[in-house]
């Protein structure tokens, strides 16, 4: 019995012990949607839940010890595998694999603004979890979101390099585009194709903000409810009111390609200007339609910059 | 007219019933070329069926909307007919020709070769047939291991065990691959928005053989119906009329499915509104099902571009808003045409 109660007191003098260092780290105090999270400022096992974590851990100079598989794929999104090629899967559409996510002894989480709460409630116990306060789809949100991680993770000033970086390779790519194509056929919008023909993405979206950046007039013909990431799919009867002067086509799995062929042997397709003129692109859907982040925005003003390359002498 | 009504339903003349059907179902098909999701009204449409109007609308009635209503057609005809062979055959009124394991088999292939990369867009359209075909071959293949054919009802449950099996697996597939998910979530609501008319061509070779089937089937259906010993006793045989019936039941079924996805409730529906019209015999009730299966997958194809513009419902959605009220209409009757 004595002895039982000389362990438990020097338990106790452990855990003050312990908890004393842990005040003696400079500690950052981050404000999130769950409320204020303390994180240490010398982290070093990244864990994220959320392919714009992923994207802009990595562009901080950070290599995660867990990621999950993107939104209809198994693995992280492919513009990203490159570099995540040793980050270990913790999750994937069936889910975040709570347990994975354990065994990593993360020292800190980065989820999505959408991160429902009963899954906060079983990640912070696992370690301080990351979410964002802005919420909803928004044209500078990767902005928003790299500042935010970059506050957790303090990096604070090489995301603001990063963000420099971006900016100053739109306002390059810019000057290009309205070099090139006159003002009245710089109208953009971004598709998913669909056997039963085509989803229009909202201007709000990321990919597309990136676009309308470097010059281009993106529109979604009005199709799109406020809110929703895309409008549903339309009647082939109505394509012609998706006619633009460029057409960036994205599907969801990696044969853009083949969507595009697709799309050419259906007839209403084949007959709009943007089709007769060749200006449809094919994008890859996982990039353009479900990425974020800061090397998302550079392989996206890669893709465009190919564009003026190859489509216009 | 009044004595039309009182008349049973066995005593009614064929073409008495069939002509009002048919009149019906020829302004569903001109309503159908009329009406759509796009700018191009009635009015317009009408200009084109004249031989006026602008290209716009002519390519949306000559291109859009004319191809979908072959298909249309076809795909009703198919599903009608199948329908009745099927609970004819299994003497069960809710036997439908998805029992035979034909739609979960197409769906199953459809969803395998999503997983290996292909293509809605792109996919041949003789392989949800061919897996239509496999899924009927196997369960005549199992209810024939029992050494039991002459029982209708071993069929069935084969079919029905197969069916949750293929079900099963496709979900297992499409859990594991959310890509052929996205895809296939269209594919399983059925539609027959953007076919051409070089997808029809090529299920006609099997509609052939069907029809070929039917035809041969249709008198000793109908002794069948009086009993497997009235058939013996007029020189048929019931185990190969079975055999002969489920064939073509998988040729029409897969064809449906290969050009319109696996659409509901037709199937189901049709024969009990043609019973109740006309009786029970075989040979007259598939008559009605010719122009009664069209008819409700044309018009609920119109409803499907009418009730979400600029977009379009699922067309097997709008086949069991249609079907639903017309069986529960049926099932209320006073009498209800039984087998």
């Amino acid at each position: 019995m004595m002895f039982s109660r000389n362990m438990f007191c020097m338990a106790w003098v452990l855990v003050g012990a312990l908890s004393s260092f842990g005040v003696n780290a400079a500690d950052i105090n981050i404000k999130t949607q769950y409320g204020n999270v303390v994180v240490s400022d010398q982290v070093k096992r990244i864990v994220t839940v959320y392919d714009g974590g992923l994207d802009s851990a990595f562009a901080l100079g950070y290599e995660p010890v867990g990621a999950i598989a993107t939104r209809g794929g198994d693995n992280v999104p492919s513009y990203l595998q490159e570099r995540a090629k040793n980050v270990p899967l913790v999750g994937g559409m069936q889910g975040i694999n709570i347990e994975a996510v354990i065994a990593q002894r993360p020292d800190i989480i980065l989820a999505p603004w959408y991160l429902p709460e009963e899954q906060y409630a079983l990640l912070s116990r696992i370690a301080p979890t990351i979410v964002p306060t802005e919420k909803g789809i928004h044209p500078e949100a990767w902005i928003y979101e790299l500042r935010f991680y970059a506050k957790a993770l303090n990096r604070e000033q090489k995301a603001e390099e990063i963000i420099e970086q971006v900016n100053g390779r739109i306002a390059e790519l810019k000057t290009l585009v309205e070099a090139k194509i006159p003002e009245n056929e710089r109208g953009a919008s971004l598709l998913r194709w669909m056997p039963q023909g085509a989803m229009v993405l909202t201007t709000e979206f990321f990919s597309n903000a990136i676009l309308g950046q470097t010059g281009f007039n993106v529109t979604d013909a009005g199709l799109v409810k406020k809110g929703r990431p895309h409008s549903s799919a339309l009647s082939l009867e109505n394509l012609s009111s998706i006619d633009n002067d460029w057409i960036f086509m994205a599907t969801l799995n990696d044969e853009a390609k083949g969507a595009l062929a697709a799309a050419q042997t259906s007839p209403a397709f084949a007959r709009l200007n943007v089709a007769k003129q060749d200006h449809v692109i094919p994008v890859h859907g996982q990039l353009w339609t479900s990425s974020i982040g800061p090397i998302a925005a550079n392989a996206i003003l890669d893709d465009i910059q190919n564009v003026i390359e190859t489509k216009l002498k | 007219m009044m004595s039309w009504f009182r008349t049973p339903p066995a005593q009614r003349s064929v073409v008495s019933v069939f002509m009002p059907v048919a009149l019906l179902l020829a302004f569903c098909c001109v309503s159908s070329l009329l009406l759509g999701a796009g700018s191009v009204g009635p009015n317009a449409s009408l200009q084109v069926l004249l031989g006026k109007g602008t290209s716009d609308a002519i390519f949306i009635v000559y291109e859009l909307r004319l191809p979908r209503l072959y298909i249309g057609l076809t795909a009703g005809l198919c599903l009608g007919v199948a329908g009745a062979l099927m609970q004819s055959v299994a003497r069960n009124p809710l036997a439908e020709p998805g029992l035979l394991g034909v739609s979960a088999g197409s769906a199953f292939t459809v969803a395998v070769a999503l997983t290996l990369g292909m293509s809605l867009s792109t996919l041949p359209i003789e392989l949800a047939q061919i897996g239509a075909l496999l899924g009927c071959f196997f369960v005549i293949g199992v209810a024939k291991m029992q050494g039991q054919r002459n029982d209708p009802v071993r069929l069935v449950l084969a079919g029905a065990a197969l069916t949750s099996l293929l079900t099963a697996m496709t979900s297992l597939l499409l859990m594991y691959n959310e890509q052929a998910a996205d895809e296939i979530r269209f594919w399983v609501t059925g539609s027959i928005a953007g076919r051409n008319i070089e997808q029809l061509t090529r299920v006609l070779p099997s509609l052939l053989i069907a029809f070929v089937c039917v035809l041969y089937v249709a008198r000793p259906l109908a002794s069948l119906a009086l009993g497997e010993r009235v058939a013996i006793g007029l020189g048929y045989k019931p185990s190969r009329i079975r055999l002969i019936v489920v064939l073509a039941v998988a040729l029409l079924v897969g064809a449906a499915t290969a050009i319109a996805g696996p659409v509901i409730f037709v199937g189901l529906v049709v024969p009990f509104a043609a019973r109740a019209l006309v009786g029970p015999d075989i040979r007259r009730t598939l008559w009605l099902c010719l122009p009664l299966g069209p008819l409700m997958i044309i018009t609920a194809d119109v409803f499907s571009r009418l009730i979400a513009q600029p977009t379009e419902m699922p067309l097997g959605v709008l086949t069991a808003i249609v079907g639903a009220p017309v069986l529960l209409a049926i099932v209320r009757a006073q009498r209800l045409p039984t087998l």
